[in-house]
């Protein structure tokens, strides 16, 4: 007996000593190195989740697009600056603004002849030809084609009835012409989306609707490798002559780690930055231990809003102004912002985010509520509350439903009784696109696609939008009056252009307001001690081509 | 045993059929629309129908079920994903291997630890040994899997910093530009996530073992093997652990071929890019074609390995026979 209990116990230590000979095993432990921040090394990126594509046609996600501004060289793009600089569009491989003429349906672009792709190709007009051409093909179903309906021809390449978008021709190698059904001020915005970078020839055949995992491209950077759901890598392009920075030697972005582990590898500098955030309760922290920009910890505002849609098709809010005000006047965006975690927003009651041109601060609704807000939302709401009953959509996220909670509360105040029903958030976004849906409220929000107020304006609050299903207009909100003031504010140019928004912004919401705006979106940067510099674009969030770090 | 097996495999295609037919329906019960999610977040309607046309989802959902069986049978194809447009075969497949790594690794690791501790207890009752494995199988099933993972990837990944506090190493053929690869990095970063693995396991082996083997001891043929005369060796291997462990080697087949199917927790919180996550992530994004990758492939490892068990019992226990 006591043979077979010392065989057992040799099976264990054995089961033991495998364990300690796999812990002795271990690597050189990864240590920051203290110098000075130079050109060169690895900057090290924390995703908890993969990109959906690394394909310039295909990806439309903003972890991506951050990872594109460092690669994509476009026409025109917004400068490696703070905002508001960084939110004013600047030609980059294009020289100067565009010559308009046929009455803005003509745009010819010169451009210039030094841009060359990391496979030391030159960048000419035909290739930002192609990757319009590529993004029409109905193989690649690309999301890039609602950003192309006023190109002449595009829509013939959409439906399969033409292969080349007859609006768009390479007159000569450095001049590029676009033809337009209709004139288009914001086409150069437009044209800033990573969707219309200039792709190379070896891409521009390649019609698989899975898209490519890397691909040679011109700007800082291009994409090395990618494995997806476990990592992407960015190298510099030594063939890059634009005037951008481009200062890492590799970007490598590790994807799968939890948030936490994003907060313990960049807090021991195992890794730079955590590009889908730490955990929202360890803000505060980072906060009080680091300070707020002072160089581990940065708040950057986004051009994003989130806001409570009030929805016009239903009885209580349709030609109700009343009570959409009195909305406006109930809620306390502090306690709502309070609720997805220290820093995560700035509040605000406009339509138009601080910081995109056009957008003008001017004190409408209370930004705090008291006695005296609350007295005032009571007044506005007496007698138009109907049988006083609402039904408020939100997501089943931890966060939205506790701002359901006080959007309850709030609303119970001026004597509606809400009732919240919480759905996951992609069967919110098909069930609120739906029209005819019923709700009273839900809960929303919107990052601009590129910085122009017609992304918001229009796009969210034109009732010329408004279809069966899938609408991003989601509070139905239909005036003829403002329809037709979105339409002419939209075919202006420069100036006059933000001054026609700016009215809009404030007219609507003053006077009948479609939602009750709450705040605007903050990145929450949090990056190691090693990381010296980076600059925050407005547009497209954290700049890569910008970042220092310690050697 | 011709006759079982092709009886068993019949039975694993209606399961199969079974599984599968049931996954599709709650999919289709929840009125998201992958479509729209595809085409971003300014969705026209224009896009919307020609992703649903390229997804399949404008067709009637038993056409495309039975297009889901064709393209599985005929083509040995489980499609394309919804949301990334990654073949689906090989995500499953390049997955699969982080979780084998993981259950398999974890499955040595328990059955190392709880073969002694069981064997030990039920030999010595109420001894300090056996007082102690109480304790720990108390310990060991009482506290969520989360929880132990959370704890020992903060305190010995992090704080203290003796093993990596998540990441995967691919064991042979690391990708371009991998931090890491190799069978010494891959065991090193696989430490904790196959302790907070087994630990669960562990615990219930114990308890499993300890009682089988007490019972056997107590057999008749066990005092007549004795007083026959038989050495003890003989006794224990012979009569008391062939018959005590047979139970486990039942429960081991199905447990692994569950987990198989995708350790959810321990991947997740350890950042490994196995089946567990990719299912997680599938279900977040209404990503049908890769839940159904998921389930398809969860499904045919548990089916697998209950009929290795079966057919493993015969050759363990001759007094089973199959036919």
């Amino acid at each position: 007996m006591d043979r077979k209990i010392w065989l057992s116990v040799a099976a264990a230590a054995i089961g033991a000593s495998l364990l300690v000979a796999a812990a002795t095993a271990a690597p050189t432990k990864i240590q920051a190195k203290k110098g000075h921040a130079a050109k060169g090394g690895t900057f090290v990126v924390e995703m908890d989740s993969d990109v959906d594509y690394t394909d310039p046609a295909l990806d439309y996600l903003s972890t991506g697009w951050e990872l594109m501004y460092a690669a994509a060289c476009k026409l025109y793009n917004f400068p490696d600056k703070e905002a508001p600089a960084g939110s004013h569009l600047e030609p980059e491989v294009a020289v100067g603004l565009p010559v308009i003429s046929n009455r803005g349906k003509t745009y010819t672009i010169k451009l210039k002849s030094t841009y060359k792709f990391s496979d030391g190709s030159k960048v000419s007009a035909s290739n930002f030809v192609a990757a319009m051409n590529r993004l029409a093909n109905p193989k690649l179903q690309s999301p890039a084609t609602p950003f192309m309906d006023v190109i002449a021809g595009a829509q013939a390449v959409v439906d399969g009835k033409a292969t080349k978008i007859s609006g768009v021709n390479a007159i000569n190698a450095t001049t590029l012409q676009i033809k337009l059904t209709k004139p288009a001020p914001d086409l150069i915005s437009r044209l800033t989306m990573p969707f219309f970078q200039a792709i190379p020839k070896s891409l521009s055949g390649n019609h698989d609707p899975n898209g490519v995992l890397t691909y040679s491209s011109c700007g800082p950077y291009y994409f090395a490798a990618r494995t997806p759901n476990k990592s992407i890598t960015l190298k510099k392009n030594k063939f890059y002559t634009g005037g951008r920075s481009a200062n890492v030697d590799t970007i490598q972005v590790n994807i799968g780690n939890s948030l936490e582990v994003a907060l313990q590898n960049v807090e021991s500098g195992a890794s730079d930055y955590a590009a889908t955030g730490v955990p929202s309760t360890a803000y505060a922290t980072l906060a009080a231990k680091y300070g707020v920009n002072k160089g581990r910890l940065f708040v950057k505002p986004q051009l994003g809003v989130q806001y409570l849609a009030m929805n016009h098709d239903r009885p209580l809010f349709k030609n109700n102004p009343q009570l959409k005000k009195a909305v406006n006047w109930a809620i306390d965006r502090r306690a709502l912002l309070n609720q997805s975690g220290f820093l995560d927003g700035t509040r605000n009651d406009q339509i138009l985010p601080p910081g995109l041109p056009g957008a003008k601060n001017v004190a409408i609704y209370p930004l705090e509520v008291n006695a005296r807000t609350i007295a005032k939302a009571k007044l506005l709401a007496a007698g138009h509350t109907q049988d006083g009953k609402a039904v408020l959509w939100t997501a089943n996220r931890a966060a939205s439903l506790l701002q359901a909670q006080i959007y309850q509360f709030n609303l119970k105040q001026i004597g509606l009784d809400v009732s919240v029903q919480a759905f996951s958030r992609g069967v919110q976004i098909e069930k609120e696109g739906t029209r005819g849906a019923e709700f009273d409220f839900t809960t929303e929000g919107w990052i601009a696609d590129y910085a122009d107020a017609y992304d918001f304006i229009n796009i969210l609050l034109s009732g010329n939008t408004i279809h069966e299903s899938n609408n991003n207009n989601v509070a139905y909100f239909n005036s003829p009056k403002y329809n037709k003031q979105m339409t002419a504010a939209s075919n202006l140019v420069g100036s006059a252009r933000q001054a026609a928004y700016q009215a809009l912004d404030v007219d609507i919401t003053t006077n009948d307001p479609a939602w009750a705006a709450r705040s605007n979106f903050n990145d929450r940067i949090f990056v190691s001690a090693r990381t010296r510099g980076f600059t925050y674009n407005p547009v497209f969030s954290f700049d890569y081509a910008t970042v220092f770090v310690n050697k | 045993m011709f006759r079982y097996l092709i009886r068993r495999l019949l039975w694993a295609v209606v399961l199969f059929v079974a599984v599968t037919m049931v996954t599709y329906m709650i999919f289709f019960v929840i009125p998201a629309n992958p479509a729209r999610l595809a085409c971003g977040q300014r969705a026209t309607e224009e896009c919307v129908r020609n992703a649903e046309a390229r997804l399949g989802l404008d067709r009637p959902i038993p056409v495309q079920y039975a297009k889901f069986l064709q393209r599985l049978v005929i083509d040995r194809s489980l499609g394309q994903s919804f949301t990334n447009r990654q073949d689906i075969n090989k995500t499953i497949l390049d997955a699969a291997p982080v979780t084998a790594s993981l259950v398999i690794g974890g499955a040595i690791l328990w059955m190392l630890v709880a073969l002694p501790i069981g064997i030990l207890s039920a030999l010595r009752p109420r001894s300090l040994l056996d007082r102690a494995a109480t304790v720990f199988v108390l310990f060991g099933i009482s506290l969520p899997v989360v929880w132990i993972g959370l704890v020992l990837q903060y305190v010995v990944g992090y704080r203290l910093a003796w093993t990596p506090n998540a990441g995967y190493c691919d064991f042979i053929d690391p990708a371009e530009f991998a931090t890491c690869g190799g069978p010494v990095d891959w065991a090193y970063h696989l430490i904790l996530p196959w302790i907070t693995f087994a630990l669960l396991f562990c615990a219930i082996y114990v308890r499993m073992i300890r009682a089988n083997v007490m019972d056997t001891l107590g057999e008749d043929y066990v005092r007549t093997a004795r007083a026959k005369g038989a050495p003890e060796p003989q006794v224990m291997r012979s009569h008391v652990l062939r018959n005590a462990l047979l139970p486990v080697v039942t429960m081991l087949g199905m447990d692994i071929g569950i987990a198989l199917g995708g350790a959810i927790f321990t991947e997740a919180i350890f950042g490994l890019p196995g089946l567990g996550r990719l299912a997680v992530q599938s279900l977040n994004t209404f990503d049908l074609p890769m839940i159904q990758g998921t389930v398809v492939f969860a499904t045919l490892c548990i089916i697998v390995f209950n009929i290795v068990v079966d057919v493993a019992y015969a050759f363990i226990d001759p007094r089973i026979r199959l036919d």
